[in-house]
């Protein structure tokens, strides 16, 4: 940390304590803006004309249909607009991103693509005008796996990249001696894993609105984590500097992490309000969010153990496939950090460990919590388990011998910190009364024997912030004004996580004022610092960092002023909620507001806190135990309750952590159970692009959720040891659920969703097997 | 062809110009700049747009504006009884965190009132069941069901100290 930032300290004034979240007034009386809320003087509507073919060349387009329609405003195809091959997600030229899109192409990748946009002067007519858009493709042959892409001579998605389908060469890692590993295993232990398509299904649909100054100057409101990163991107295909776009964004609607790309429709937008000089509001509708949004990358994983019998690793080796969909947007990221991921969680000094991301003719896979590591521990978690019952053994015990601790190296290259994995996996097997409710009496309810219970626990670790794959770096501007009062400036995106809160609280906090006197200016990039953006669960880890720096810096400003005032030297005095006074006098002194007011006849003084923090990475922990009832007849499953454990090294905001760590609950026994965002392997069109045909958890399906949060591993790196929690949850739910249910009905699940079909087949084919045996 | 609709809204008498095939929530939206009412997904499944036509909560975007023709209307803007005082609700979902992106607020706000109204002291599995129709993909409702429990608590005791005083 910064030299200026005070010691340690263990009577915290406002951090760890749920202060009230401001910007949560504007949300409870629905007068926060969203982008969707504003309509400008004069606005139209913009609109997507969207393929209904997998794969295919465009022969011919023709918009005059559409253009002589009353009340149509603009049409653009792929002949109108700049044809800049472009970076999909936001953080251009490095290594977590591919260059692989054009606005619009003479090339349809995947079925809902779009190939044409609209601007009307209503939503109704500039939908009507879709159907008027004429287009002939010349279908091309399609590939809707990665193994049907990576096959010798299978049709090409790109000319850009490695070639056959590759979004980037295949990520390899190798440590130690694998095959000394394997030879000295007493046992071998291997499998298959694979899941589906979750969406994040985040409320709020994509939108931005685009208008246009006299002096060419873009505004743009837009529903995005990375504001900065959207303006960099359009300014650079739109051939505008970058002080000539401002990108704008209040309330958001969440995100998920998907809300990270500069999304088609966003160029589009800008562009239709470029040609008819007027605004123009884009939102995407709800089967939108599905057919032209992000998922999480389907996968299938290869994974292969040896184990002595005393229960420790000697060796692992890792394939993995990610299915990029049609364009790379985060793909070489989520490989990178998914396939590293491995090396970790449970030791291992031998690892081998391959990734891929491959093109194909389905819906883009993006950045999503969880970031390819969701996919990987699933696997790890699960097999580790598989060994447990291979050795008679308590999974938490085996789980703890092996969790990754302090000098262990983490994905990131760097030492963990602490013992934070093991802390979460004892707190929680005492909690939960682990050993007792394992071992009690198994019989099933002599009314009800068709519901079997079963116990599971899921392990995770997650890094708060995108190092090594990018170097990151937070800022934070802090103004403090005339009477006392302090405006902090943060490129921060508040995705809903309250996250300003945070910021607000470690200013408070580090400056020694009320928390009441901080407010908080985010959402302009004209007004406030650059920022990378709001993902990797990095935010409070690294421009609270940032904040703190800045807070710092303007704490010793406003002493040296007062210091004046009081005749003393700033090393001699101390702000404590507000009041400024001499270290061994604690009943002198004057207010924060008398130090910054009026001196020699000027009215105010200009003092401005700046923090820039670059970070590494540090390690977030978490176990979750779960209790699951299977119903044997229908095959569903019910998770009766969690009990998630969760180092965050400090804690800012007990509530909105908890509220994180609930939600990734919730998000994450959808992706185990029922969420599977469906696309047709024979034509790549969309099955279940709704929300009730994407089954989600509800309020009824939500089990009771007893959150611990420990302090037990401080990252130096974090404001007071924070790290980060937005990721993390999701992680751990997948492998404890799998686990349970394989407590409850010794059948074992090794892709994800688990669906109530897979149930009952399964216990068919155990019956049957058992039978037979 | 636009036609005008003169309705109740939030206790006040108003109209506004609809088109016969415009929705309830397109036209609170867009014509009466109520942007506290959102739209999640327009097709009655997500909640969002959680209004009360004649003290019933409805799908606003599963009715025509023109439908709601001299029949009252109430939505999130009208949750506030007077000025700066919250209902209990907004209250208690600010103290619980029940509002993390904020989407969904408006709705749940609506569809918790009228549960309250109806069950002035619901058990955990009628919170649950009351609040089925209104998805939130932030939270995991836990924070929710803690608000509105808490907030119907803070009703009836203020019922109670309204019946004494």
């Amino acid at each position: 940390m910064n030299k200026l930032t005070r010691p340690l300290q263990n009577d915290f004034r406002i951090i760890g304590k749920s202060v009230k979240r401001e910007d949560v007034i504007e949300k409870v009386t629905g007068e926060g803006t969203y982008v969707a809320d504003l309509k400008p003087a004069g606005m139209l509507y913009g609109k997507i004309k969207r393929a209904d073919v997998a794969h295919a060349r465009i022969k011919r387009i023709d918009v005059s249909r559409a253009l002589a329609y009353p009340g149509v405003k603009a049409v653009l195809t792929h002949g109108d607009v700049p044809r800049v091959l472009h970076y999909g997600s936001p953080h251009p030229r490095s290594a977590s991103c591919t260059r692989d899109q054009y606005i619009l192409d003479d090339r349809v990748r995947f079925w809902g693509e779009g190939v044409a946009a609209v601007a009307a002067i209503s939503e109704e007519i500039a939908d009507e005008a879709l159907d008027l858009v004429e287009v002939e493709y010349e279908e091309l042959p399609a590939v809707f796996t990665p193994e049907e892409a990576m096959k010798p001579g299978a049709p090409l998605i790109h000319d850009v990249g490695p070639g056959g389908n590759l979004v980037l060469d295949p990520v390899k890692v190798e440590r130690g001696d694998v095959d000394k590993g394997f030879a000295e295993a007493d046992f071998i232990l291997e499998g298959e894993y694979s899941g589906g398509r979750p969406v994040p299904a985040y409320m709020e649909p994509n939108v931005c609105l685009a208008d246009w100054d006299g002096a060419g100057k873009l505004t743009f409101w837009t529903s995005t984590q990375t504001s900065f990163m959207v303006r960099g991107i359009l300014a650079e295909v739109l051939g505008l500097p970058v002080n000539k776009v401002r990108v704008l964004v209040d309330h958001m609607g969440g995100g998920f992490g998907a809300k990270q790309d500069c999304f088609q429709h966003e160029f589009l937008c800008a562009l239709l309000a470029r040609a008819t000089r007027r605004p123009v509001r884009m939102e995407f509708t709800r089967r939108e969010t599905f057919v032209a949004g992000r998922s999480r990358h389907p996968f299938k994983l290869w994974l292969k153990q040896g184990f002595r019998n005393e229960g420790t690793l000697t060796a692992r080796e890792m394939k993995i496939v990610y299915d990029s969909g049609a364009y790379g947007s985060h793909t070489p990221g989520v490989t990178i950090v998914g396939t590293t991921s491995a090396t970790s969680l449970y030791r291992c000094e031998n690892v081998r460990l391959e990734g891929r991301g491959v093109y194909t003719n389905m819906p883009i896979a993006g950045a999503f919590r969880g970031y390819g590591v969701v996919q990987t521990y699933f696997a790890l978690d699960i097999q580790m388990d598989e060994a447990a019952v291979r050795l008679g053994m308590d999974p938490a015990a085996l789980k703890l011998k092996n969790a990754v601790r302090d000098g262990d190296i983490a994905p990131s290259g760097h030492a963990i910190i602490g013992r934070g994995l093991e802390a979460c996996i004892q707190t929680g097997a005492a909690r939960f009364d682990w050993s007792a409710v394992r071992t009690q009496n198994r019989r099933p309810d002599r009314a009800r024997p068709h519901l079997r219970k079963g116990w599971g626990l899921g392990c995770e670790m997650h890094g708060s912030s995108a190092y090594p794959g990018i170097k990151e770096q937070g800022n934070a501007l802090l103004k403090v004004n005339e009477d006392g009062s302090v405006t902090l400036m943060t490129g921060a995106a508040g995705l809903g996580t309250g996250a300003h809160t945070a910021l607000a609280q470690i200013a408070a906090e580090e400056l020694g004022v009320p928390f009441k006197s901080v407010s908080v200016v985010h959402g302009d990039t004209d007004a406030v610092p650059w920022d990378i953006g709001a993902f990797a669960s990095h935010t409070t880890y690294l421009v609270g960092s940032a904040t703190r720096m800045a807070a710092a810096e303007a704490r010793l400003a406003i002493l040296e002023r007062a210091a004046e005032k009081l005749q003393t030297t700033a090393k001699r005095l101390t702000i404590f909620d507000g009041v400024i006074h001499p270290t061994d006098a604690p009943d002198q002194g004057l207010t924060v507001a008398e130090a910054m007011g009026p001196s020699k006849g000027i009215p105010a003084a200009n003092i401005l806190g700046r923090g820039t923090y670059e970070p590494t990475k540090s390690y977030s922990f978490a176990a979750h135990f779960v209790e699951v009832t299977v119903d044997t007849e229908t095959g569903l499953v019910e998770v009766d309750r969690v009990l998630p454990v969760h180092d965050v090294g400090k804690v800012i905001h007990p509530i909105a952590a908890q509220g994180q760590i609930e939600g990734g609950i919730q998000q994450g026994i959808g992706h185990t159970l029922t969420e599977d965002y469906i696309v047709d392997p024979e034509t790549g069109r969309s099955l279940n692009a709704g929300l009730v045909d994407y089954k989600m958890p509800l309020s009824m399906d939500m089990p009771d959720i007893d959150t611990v949060i420990l302090e037990a591993a401080p990252d130096p790196g974090g404001p007071w040891g924070a790290k980060g929690v937005g990721e993390d949850p999701i992680i751990a739910i997948g492998p404890a659920i799998a686990n349970a249910i394989f407590d409850a009905i010794g059948v074992r699940f090794r892709h994800y969703p688990i669906t109530p079909e897979d149930v009952l087949n399964a216990l068919a084919n155990k019956e049957a097997h058992d039978a037979g045996a | 062809m636009k036609q005008i609709v003169e309705l109740t809204l939030n206790g006040e008498p108003r109209e506004m110009a609809a088109e016969g095939h415009r929705s309830l929530l397109d036209c609170l939206r867009e014509e009466l700049g109520l942007t506290g009412t959102k739209k999640g997904c327009d097709v009655g499944d997500c909640g969002a747009c959680t209004v009360f036509v004649d003290g019933q909560p409805i799908n606003a975007c599963l009715m025509l504006a023109v439908e709601a023709r001299g029949r009252t209307v109430e939505t999130v803007e009208g949750l506030r009884p007077e000025g700066d005082v919250l209902h209990p609700l907004q209250e208690a979902f600010m103290r619980h965190g029940a509002s993390q992106c904020g989407f969904c607020t408006p709705g749940i706000l609506m569809m918790a009132r009228k549960l309250l109204e109806e069950n002035p002291d619901p058990t955990d599995a009628e919170i649950r069941f009351g609040l089925s129709g209104n998805i939130c993909r932030c939270t995991g409702y836990t924070k929710i069901f803690d608000a509105v429990r808490s907030a119907a608590r803070d009703i009836r005791q203020a019922g109670q100290q309204e019946a004494t005083s």
